[in-house]
């Protein structure tokens, strides 16, 4: 026989009204306002509660009771993409986090037992920290720890407080208060409960199980193990399929069109704490983003920005965006904002070094973001070793990392050849050379013909037959008035060339 | 009741100092040998003073470029970072290695041709005329230097290209973002530029077999050579 598999610790979150919550994000001191479908009140805020307004009313009752009401129209797929949003930004704190549309998430809360060894205090700060992210992306929500899903989730819809926990093995006693809808049953089932004078989860708990398995089957068996606590159904994790990005329609909100920068960034500092929260919650860091500026009445302003360190810190991405809207002349008022991540890669924490400083590194990313965002990302590199021996090739430009900076030269790696110019011209300019019975006397150089003073070589370079041949001997040349210069004689045409300085 | 009030005032005064000291990197200190005994047998103090903006003035081949790499070199131990602002685009990264720089610790800075991305129309205006390496590298130097992230930064940009007005106030910011940032600014200059409002100068001649050196400290202008 099959070993009965216990149900998993699961944190349920819901957020109450989220099509309203949504909303009201953007319009925190909103008049009265219903959320309408087909013309029914769906939810209402506060000021049009307390003018009479109630979920259920129809649109006409609603505005008989308030006249004032604007109705916003019920937006699934606005609410299916904000509640993915949320899950993107909680998958951090657990293993695995479950939608469960339309208005609730599960986290797998066993990991937080390896936290720590009180089990409940663990739970608790999880439920802790899972609130403080809702907060972060402008939701108020409600969360349970209880054993199984379907528990935790009617604790969280019903039992009547911000934050619930039950102990293991008690899921069926703090079902046993809660009315029936708690448990989402099927209609079937809940009318004929009903009508038997059925009405709390506690009473349907105490039927026999053979009694629900005789009158409804699976559904009944299905609706008796629920009002018992017993859920072992797994969590099915949620794999985001696309990078973040938020979006703020300004028009109709409480901020309105823009038309100056400082109002602007603060706008780009909303969408970036959450489309950084949602990164973050995913392990990612963002390489590049794209903001883009929606104009009144119509138009729009894209700005591409290249970070210089993958990261998730929203108020590193701001000391660049403020350079390039600091430079951008709009056209137009902007009516809305959308922030997204173009490439992204995972970042991992990086450990710093015996002497490192937080703050030193932060200052470093700051000053990375600000030159990669006004020179490009092209103009700042490291420069790493090339195994070419054409001389303008024997390097090449790589990213600046601070933690490959902790890296020391590994032993074996080899040796840069002496004798190089610490300047190198590009491209190599022509100079005219003057002699003496075989030997070189002196080089015409800035327009002025100067003695060489001192001349070595040649060392032959000379190779890449098979794409771009080369062939020079190069000289250092020490010239009067001037210093030392490598210079080096074409194989191909016999002409002179300076290719460097001795600086 | 005053002098309660006024310790408070003093209290929060100290607060504000300490959140602030904390935000920011801690500034160096002292000097930066230049690598090279004879170099510091000229200079004052034995080196660059760290937090000030220190001139290397000399010809194209005069060996400035190798005595700020040995700076830049002896910066990074220790495990800090230096920085190179290359406005000409003529560093040679192997010349450094060789000269002992850790290249994974030494950001090189080289503008793309074009003026700076995001520059106003205004700014557009004034910068007519000057090369594409100068303001950028001017600007990006400005940025490293404040940071406090780097303990040397080198800068080689074409002053000359700019009206020396403009230069000269460019390179007085420099000089204090080096002091408020703590890094050791060391400026490659050719002979006969804008006033370089730096703590010490030094020459270089590299056109004799043996290298002239030629060090001068003060606070004030100093032209070139």
């Amino acid at each position: 026989m099959a070993p009965e598999r216990r149900a998993p610790r699961v944190l349920a979150l819901v957020v109450p009204a989220l099509p309203l919550q949504r909303i009201l994000r953007t319009r925190p001191s909103a008049g009265p306002l219903g959320v309408v479908s087909e013309g029914v009140v769906h939810h209402a805020n506060a000021p049009a509660l307390a003018a009479g307004v109630r979920p259920g009313d129809s649109l006409v009752q609603a505005r008989a009771a308030c006249a004032a009401m604007s109705a916003e129209p019920l937006d699934p797929a606005a609410d299916r993409s904000a509640l993915r949003a949320l899950a993107e930004a909680l998958m951090g704190l657990a293993p695995a986090v479950e939608l469960a549309p339309p208005d609730a998430l599960f986290l797998d809360a066993a990991g937080a037992r390896l936290a720590g060894s009180d089990a409940e205090a663990s739970e608790r700060t999880l439920a802790e920290r899972v609130l403080g992210i809702c907060r972060h992306m402008g939701y108020q929500g409600r969360v349970a720890v209880a054993d199984g899903k379907a528990v935790s989730l009617a604790l969280a819809r019903h039992a009547g407080r911000e934050r619930t926990r039950v102990a293991p093995g008690e899921g069926a006693l703090s079902l046993s208060s809660l009315p029936l809808e708690a448990l989402d049953l099927p209609a079937e089932v809940a009318r004929w409960l009903s009508a038997v004078g059925i009405d709390r989860v506690g009473a349907l708990a105490a039927l026999p199980a053979e009694t629900l398995a005789h009158r409804f089957g699976a559904a009944g068996s299905a609706a008796g193990r629920l009002a018992r606590g017993e859920d072992s159904r797994p969590l099915v994790p949620f794999a985001p399929e696309t990078f973040p990005h938020e979006r703020w329609d300004l028009d109709g909100s409480d901020v309105g069109v823009l038309s100056s920068t400082e109002p602007l960034l603060f706008a780009v500092k909303r969408l970036a704490d959450r489309v950084a929260a949602r990164l973050a919650g995913r392990g990612l860091g963002a390489s590049r983003l794209r903001l883009t500026l929606f104009l009144d009445p119509r138009g729009e302003e894209r700005v591409d920005l290249p970070l210089a360190r993958p990261g998730a810190e929203a108020a590193l991405w701001l000391v660049p965006l403020r350079e390039r809207l600091g430079g951008l002349r709009l056209p137009a008022p902007v009516r809305g904002l959308d922030l997204a991540v173009v490439e992204a890669a995972e970042v991992h924490a990086e450990q710093l070094a015996v002497g490192d400083r937080p703050e030193v590194a932060r200052a470093l990313d700051v000053a990375l973001s600000r030159l990669s965002a006004r020179l490009g990302d092209g103009s700042i590199f490291a420069a790493e070793s090339a195994d070419r021996h054409r001389p303008e090739s024997a390097y090449r430009a790589g990213p600046f990392r601070r933690a490959s900076a902790d890296r020391c030269a590994m032993p074996g790696e080899e040796a840069p050849p002496s004798g190089r110019p610490t300047r190198l011209v590009d491209p190599p300019r022509p100079v005219v050379a003057l002699g003496e019975g075989g030997r070189l006397t002196s080089l015409r150089v800035e327009g002025k013909a100067r003695s060489v003073l001192a001349i070595s070589g040649p060392e032959r370079l000379a190779g890449e037959w098979w794409s771009e041949p080369f062939d020079r001997d190069y000289y250092r040349a020490r010239l009067e008035g001037l210093g030392e210069l490598w210079i080096y004689r074409d194989g191909r045409d016999g002409r002179l060339w300076i290719h460097g300085f001795f600086d | 009741m005053g002098t309660a009030t006024r310790q408070q005032e003093v209290l929060e005064e100290l607060r504000r100092q300490i959140h602030r000291i904390e935000r920011r990197p801690a500034r160096r200190e002292g000097y930066l040998a230049s690598g090279r005994p004879e170099v510091d047998a000229l200079l004052p103090d034995g080196g660059f003073p760290r937090g000030a903006l220190s001139a290397l003035s000399g010809g194209p081949a005069s060996g400035k470029t190798g005595v700020a790499l040995s700076a830049l070199r002896e910066a990074q131990a220790g495990g800090a970072l230096a920085a190179y602002v290359d406005g000409r685009g003529e560093l040679y990264p192997p010349a450094a290695l060789a000269l002992g720089v850790d290249l994974a610790r030494l950001l090189i800075v080289r503008p793309e041709r074009g003026p700076p991305r995001g520059a106003r129309d205004r700014d557009r205006d004034r910068d007519r005329g000057a090369r594409d390496g100068a303001l950028p590298g001017l600007w990006a130097a400005e940025v490293l230097l404040a940071s406090g992230a780097f303990a040397a930064v080198a800068i080689d940009v074409p002053l000359h290209d700019l009206p020396a007005a403009r230069a000269e106030a460019m390179l007085r910011r420099l000089r204090a973002a080096a002091e408020k940032g703590g890094a050791a600014a060391l400026l490659l200059a050719a002979p006969g530029g804008p006033a370089i409002p730096a703590a010490l100068r030094l020459d270089l001649d590299g056109a004799r077999l043996r290298p002239a050196l030629r060090a001068v400290g003060g606070e004030e202008d100093d032209r070139g050579a």
